[in-house]
């Protein structure tokens, strides 16, 4: 039997709620120039340190369920499983890797410090962006450099910030996740 | 107040199919329309025309739904006119627009303008429970990998119970802090981090205590993992099972000659 066969029913609530928070962070809109901060990202970063690898990626999953049956959660208002399928739909399964891999690399120290955070928040956000950029590539037939003209450059300065913040608040959320460190 | 369901109750033909029959339509219509060229786009349009005036959908709220997604197509078809190559068309100074650029940006852009369109089609004429139920349906072969369907349908529950609950939340903290001065735009670089923070930390501490009340809740009705059944079980109508096999036939076809 694999782990994520027996999921705990906290754990699961725990992934649905991270799903409807990040489907939240669309909603919450920060202005930036050029482009504002939405905080989908945010919560994928904290759901991978806070939820561990597999029950974060599960809530990314769920948050992306949400979208295909409706829900306008996707970044500006989108929804649908056509914007999953779309240009930008790699994002989308993006947030599912960085979950993923943020989980992962953050499970790799026991008490794992700021920088070490920042470090898995950086390998997080370029999962997003190497299948964000890919799917844009493979759909719209972009040279690579127009595609990281529209793909990353304007994302840029607010993911800095969506990864300071998310590091601040990985920090202070610790404690009240004590499943996500025992779970392997 | 903000409604985020794009549900629209009616009783016509496309309201009446199977879930799964209108996602699976979904995906094969996504499929094709990736392959398709100028002249075949309008063929894909004319069915999406089709679809919504099947299922009697007021034609403003669907292109509605275009409103979110039109910001980043225009700057797409900017980017394909002015930057593809080939024969100019017109010049205006340095820049100039191909006609190779012009077709291309049409087709493009047209594409994925029906693409959100076929989804909308699916969205506005099913209910967001009812798709839940066939995506789970249509997950069901991840039991055999060792996932559990079951369990991602009774996730996307919770959540979709959430989320009016999480924006309430959000609306109260808003108005808590506004009530104290605080002005999030106003705020310098570091502002605008511990802005975000002060909004994000309670909104999710808040619902920590939520998440456990609600776990001990299930415990103590016993909900367990495994096999569930529904209070209203899907049935495939013969109408349903033509029309799939329809869409698989026709797909298969296009992928092959398109």
């Amino acid at each position: 039997m694999s782990a994520s066969n027996h999921v705990s029913l906290r754990s699961m609530i725990y992934a649905a709620l991270f799903g409807a928070l990040t489907a939240i962070g669309a909603f919450i809109v920060i202005p930036l120039q050029p482009v504002p901060i939405t905080l989908q990202s945010l919560f994928t970063c904290l759901a991978g340190i806070l939820l561990g690898s597999s029950v974060g990626a599960m809530s990314q999953i769920v948050y992306v369920l949400l979208g295909i049956i409706g829900l306008p959660v996707f970044a500006g208002g989108k929804a649908g499983i056509g914007v999953l399928l779309g240009p930008t739909g790699g994002y989308l399964l993006g947030f599912i890797a960085a979950a993923l891999v943020i989980g992962q690399i953050v499970r790799m120290k026991r008490n794992p410090g700021l920088l070490w955070l920042i470090l898995a928040l950086v390998a997080g956000n370029l999962a997003i962006y190497l299948l964000g950029i890919t799917q844009l590539i493979l759909t719209t037939h972009l040279s690579v450099y127009q595609a990281l003209i529209i793909g990353l450059l304007p994302f840029l300065p607010g993911d800095i910030f969506k990864l300071a913040a998310a590091a601040w608040l990985a920090r202070m959320l610790y404690q009240y996740f004590p499943f996500g460190r025992q779970a392997s | 107040m903000y409604n985020p369901y794009q549900y629209v109750p009616g009783s016509s033909l496309v309201h009446k199919l199977d879930p799964r029959t209108k996602i699976i339509t979904v995906i094969a219509f996504s499929l094709v329309i990736m392959q398709v060229k100028l002249i075949s786009l309008l063929a894909a349009a004319a069915f999406i025309v089709l679809c919504s005036q099947l299922s009697r959908i007021p034609a403003a709220r669907l292109l509605n739904t275009l409103r979110p997604v039109m910001p980043f197509f225009i700057f797409l078809f900017i980017i394909y006119i002015f930057f593809t190559a080939g024969t100019p068309l017109i010049s205006l100074g340095p820049v100039q627009i191909t006609s190779e650029g012009l077709a291309m940006g049409v087709l493009q852009v047209g594409k994925f303008i029906l693409l959100v369109l076929a989804a909308s089609v699916l969205t506005i004429s099913t209910s967001a429970t009812t798709l839940t139920m066939g995506l789970e349906r249509l997950l069901r072969p991840i039991n055999k990998l060792g996932g559990s369907s079951y369990d991602i349908a009774m996730m996307v529950t919770l959540a979709l119970r959430f989320l009016p609950t999480l924006l309430e939340e959000m609306n109260n903290i808003n108005e808590a802090q506004l009530s104290r001065n605080s002005n999030l735009s106003s705020l310098g670089l570091k502002g605008k981090i511990r802005s975000i923070v002060y909004l994000s930390l309670p909104l999710t501490l808040n619902f920590l205590r939520c998440c456990d009340e609600l776990a001990d809740a299930m415990e103590a009705r016993c909900y367990r993992h495994g096999v569930r059944t529904f209070l209203y079980e899907l049935h495939l109508t013969p109408m349903d099972y033509y029309l799939i096999i329809m869409v698989i036939i026709t797909t298969v076809l296009c992928l092959i000659y398109l």
